[in-house]
């Protein structure tokens, strides 16, 4: 009876609208393309625009294990609450869109899309990222924010304008737990805050055996160490109108940080002069550590020479020993490049970005993500979520089921935040762009970069009461090399 | 101390005022205008509105668009000026009926040393702005008692910290046991109000004002005491003292106020600071030969003078000539390397877009755009940004900003007609600027670096001969390079 009322209602509607309504056998040029793309239930709605010229949009969602929504407005925004039990309710299901827009007095309609409901959960409170300009050696305000994936709630956790002059690196928690976190803070009064249970300390990395503060780093599941790398970055520029930017390291080491007592591994094998590490990430045992490793050149002149390939060592989580330092894939030899090797926390995948040359791919067009079977070795790119622009950035979900990443396919610059699925085989699904409330609105308008994102399993806990003090006092804790 | 006296000298105030920007100091307007981007949007408001003192900042940031045009940029000025005079002696006015006040004069006190102040150019239009709103809360303050608790809050998220003036007032003129219960709470809503709106910025910026001051970790002290003075203005404009010949008094006053203020504009203002500004301005409008002529008189010794004077002699067909004749600082004085701040790379920048560069222009637009330190954005050069993305073909992106612009007032036009351009390539190759620049522009695609800008100049003048600039650039630095190198 209830399904008949709707859809009466949505007739009369229709008819009040307009007296005449043209099909199109098309699909509807949405934004963002949510078109066919598998959401876990639970997620923010969907909102999404029509082109400009369409002034009203109406859309009516019906699930096919039950349920329905409408909107009607200037753009497709659904209420959080009817959204959640909709897609909760067809979860493993599909849910069905019918659009139409106005333009000009005259009502469109479109051939009718799906997108697919996952039956995998994904219950991690949001995403984190760093919001900065996508520019070149200088950012106004840059921060580092986190957003409740289930609605639209965006809060910053530290905003740039709370330690003027200090650039902000990558917020890197243990495998989404926000209870054990750090990022690194560069500039005059740099250091690395390290928080853990509530408790932050701010440490200097850097020592006189070693090159500088450690930048991009990742957890041991263990929570007693970090690795992280060490890169003095610096930036070239190219004269041609395919690229604006080349980000390289004028050298880079790679440590291994022990909570403990706040001394750094230094491993000669890893600190050399002539080979370049970079982009850390521990197994989910704790007992492999991959990297990135490549040949030195001369820089910036040789910097499309410069190919990382992917490595791995054996790690005592007890003593902190490295083993035999083994190469996974020897891109090079392919004149290609690794970098940001990720296993999943279940330890079935490694995903890692591969591009023509470099360790910044995010300023490649090219770059694209690959998937290794870590029980077999095979590797293949992921074309289901990759994009002719740059993707980057990825991280997993805390159930795996899921990873983000993010790319520039929406204008070759402005990075957005992607989210996929990715059931036992390795099949991932067509992503989507982290919603929005008025998604054209918010993309289109902005002029910062979604930058370094990264699951959150709850939300983060940082009272910025005091960070400014802590940070223009100096006071450290220094690392200490350990002997 | 009749009307028509009141009137005049108000008026006088705002004649200087005006003759100040728009003839002396038309430069520092420019400025302001292109260090903020006002856009019509209700996000744009509703950001303002987010931190205490954002109401003034907004309303502020309104006016400052306007600066695009020089006559109402002073004009905005100088009825400001007026303003905060008029209200200070609005403010004075006591609850006696009898208004027997003759220190009038006195009540031109905040708006000139606002003007002094001004000659420092990070100082935002927020700051004199909330100082009028707080001065013009003074008389609802005054006789509000208990409703001030209301009133604070509702004060301080207008306007800022300024809004202590009012309520100091209304303490000193009342002096009641409450005015302590006042104070006190004051504070509290002073710090709750911190940790509810500002804890993404230093106590120090909140408590002292967040929109007031360009510069991050700055506090002049002119910000201080700028609101003392205009409170302890008010009380002695407030005095009810009878003058029996009230004129010849008041006119020395005036007399001795306009020599001070007089010689602390000149002590105030910065002459390289505000001509090298003087030369972005012109430059911005093409009056390349205004800059030669103002640089034959006086030419401060910076690179960015250097940069901007040897442009222009080229723009006037005279670099290779007149060289020696101005300040010379090595290559670094014929196109400037990155430097971080919002104004010396705006010359170089233009300078490498005309030459062929617009990859270079880029970066150096996009950094100083980002060098503002308050984080604003900036009309003029987020249009050069979308230029140099339309000539790279790179649509998208120019539409985003584009699109951007089409929120504002006075860039409006031209980003819709830029945006109607981008819809159809054709238009594009047709445009004479786009189509020279990709005539002239590089044919390959390596990477470049500062230290190698003379070859690449040889290699633009070498793939296209029609490219004078590059040739001229090229042959003048190897000038100073050999110049360098004998020194």
């Amino acid at each position: 009876m209830k399904r008949w009322f709707t859809l009466l209602a949505a007739t009369v509607l229709l008819a009040a609208c307009s007296g005449k309504t043209t099909l199109v056998d098309d699909l509807p040029a949405i934004y963002p393309d949510y078109i066919g793309v598998t959401i876990p239930a639970g997620i923010a709605p969907l909102n999404f625009n029509l082109p400009e010229e369409y002034t009203r949009v109406y859309v009516r969602v019906s699930g096919s294990l039950g349920g329905e929504i409408r909107s009607r407005g200037r753009l497709a925004s659904f209420p959080i609450r009817k959204w959640h039990r909709l897609t909760r309710q067809n979860a493993g299901g599909t849910l069905h869109f019918t659009v139409l827009g106005r333009k000009d007095g005259v009502w469109t309609q479109w051939r009718d899309f799906i997108l697919y409901v996952s039956d995998l959960p994904l219950e991690d409170y949001g995403v984190t990222y760093r919001k900065i300009a996508p520019g070149y050696t200088t950012y106004s305000t840059i921060g580092i924010y986190q957003r409740d994936i289930h609605t639209f709630r965006e809060e910053p956790i530290i905003e740039s304008t709370l330690t003027p002059g200090q650039c902000m690196n990558c917020h890197t928690a243990n495998a989404t737990d926000p209870s054990q976190f750090l990022f690194h803070l560069r500039g005059g009064h740099g250091a690395t805050l390290i928080q853990q249970d509530g408790h932050r300390e701010w440490v200097t990395t850097k020592t006189d055996s070693t090159l500088g503060n450690v930048a991009y780093c990742n957890w041991h599941p263990g929570g007693r160490w970090f690795a992280g790398s060490i890169n003095p970055v610096r930036q070239c520029f190219w004269t041609g109108d395919q690229r604006t930017i080349e980000v390289f390291d004028l050298a880079s080491d790679l440590v291994i940080m022990d909570m403990q007592d706040h001394s750094l591994i230094v491993d000669p094998r890893l600190t050399t002069k002539d080979h370049l590490e970079s982009s850390p990430a521990f197994t989910p045992d704790g007992k492999t550590l991959y990297f990135c490793q490549a040949k030195a050149y001369e820089v910036p002149r040789y910097v499309d020479s410069i190919r990382y390939d992917l490595m791995r060592v054996p790690f005592n989580p007890e003593t902190g020993a490295l083993g035999e330092i083994e190469t996974v894939i020897p891109a090079s030899q392919d004149s290609l490049s690794i970098s940001f090797p990720r296993p999943s926390y279940d330890g079935r995948w490694l995903m890692y970005n591969q591009a023509d040359f470099g360790v910044f791919p995010i300023s490649h067009k090219e770059a694209d993500l690959w998937l290794m079977d870590l029980s077999t070795g095979e590797t293949r790119p992921l074309d289901e979520v990759n994009s002719p622009f740059s993707e980057s950035f990825h991280n997993w979900s805390s159930s795996s089921r899921w990873f983000l990443f993010s790319s520039r396919r929406e204008d070759g610059l402005y990075v957005q935040v992607y989210i996929a699925s990715i059931d036992e085989n390795g099949h991932c699904t067509k992503p989507f762009v982290l919603p929005q409330k008025n998604p054209r609105k918010l993309y289109h308008g902005t002029l910062y970069s979604y930058n370094a994102p990264d699951f959150t399993k709850s939300r983060v806990d940082f009272d910025t009461h005091g960070v400014y003090r802590e940070v223009f006092s100096d006071e450290r804790i220094q690392a200490t090399v350990k002997p | 101390m009749n009307r028509l006296y009141r009137i005049l000298t108000s008026s006088l105030l705002g004649a200087a005022v005006f003759a100040f920007w728009m003839w002396l100091f038309p430069q520092d307007l420019s400025y302001q205008e292109q260090n903020q981007l006002f856009l019509f949007t209700w996000d744009y408001l509703g950001q303002r509105l987010a931190l205490p003192g954002g109401p003034a900042d907004w309303l502020s940031e309104f006016l400052v668009q306007f600066f695009y045009s020089r006559t109402a940029g002073a004009l905005i000025m100088a009825l400001l000026a007026i303003l905060l005079q008029r209200l200070v002696w609005r403010a004075a006015k006591t609850s006696s009926k009898r208004d027997e006040r003759s220190l009038y004069v006195l009540s031109f006190i905040p708006s000139l040393l606002m003007l002094v102040y001004q000659g420092d150019v990070e100082v935002l239009l927020s700051y004199p702005v909330a100082l009028i709103l707080a001065v013009a809360l003074c008389p609802a303050m005054t006789g509000a008692r208990w409703n001030r608790l209301w009133l604070i809050p509702l004060g301080w998220w207008l306007t800022g910290p300024v809004i202590l003036v009012p309520i100091l007032l209304s303490c000193i003129r009342s002096r009641r046991w409450e005015d302590l219960i006042i104070l006190f709470y004051t504070g509290l809503v002073f710090f709750a109000g911190y940790r509810l709106l500002a804890a993404q910025y230093p106590a120090r910026d909140a408590f002292f004002g967040l929109n007031y001051y360009r510069l991050v970790e700055s506090l002049p002290v002119l910000q201080i005491v700028i609101p003392a003075i205009t409170l302890l203005t008010i009380w002695l404009c407030g005095l009810e003292i009878r003058l029996s010949r009230p004129l010849v008094p008041g006119i020395v006053t005036f007399i001795a106020l306009a020599l001070g203020t007089f010689a602390s504009v000149r002590m105030t203002y910065d002459k390289d600071t505000h001509e090298t500004l003087a030369y972005d301005w012109l430059i911005r409008h093409e009056r390349y030969a205004d800059v030669i002529t103002r640089a034959e008189k006086y030419q401060p010794h910076n690179p960015v003078s250097a940069c901007s004077v040897n442009f222009c002699l080229f723009m006037n067909g005279q670099l290779d000539a007149r060289l020696t004749e101005f300040y010379q600082c090595g290559t670094e004085g014929l196109v400037l390397p990155s430097i971080r701040d919002n104004l010396s790379d705006i010359t170089s920048g233009e300078l490498l877009w005309m030459m062929g560069m617009p990859n270079l222009t880029l970066q150096y637009f996009f950094d100083v755009q980002e060098s503002i330190q308050n984080g604003r954005k900036s009309g003029r050069f987020l249009s050069r940004i979308a230029e140099c993305n339309i000539v790279n073909g790179w649509y998208d992106r120019a539409e985003k900003y584009l699109d951007i612009l089409s929120q504002s007032l006075f860039y409006r036009k031209w980003a819709r007609s830029r945006k109607a351009m981008i819809q159809d390539e054709s238009l594009v190759a047709a445009d004479p600027v786009y189509a020279y620049i990709r005539s002239v522009r590089f044919q390959d695609d390596f990477v470049t670096f500062y230290d190698g800008l003379d070859l690449m100049m040889a290699i633009l003048y070498n793939q296209n001969k029609n490219n004078f600039m590059a040739a001229q650039y090229y042959t003048v630095w190897q000038r100073l390079k050999q110049t360098e190198a004998g020194q």
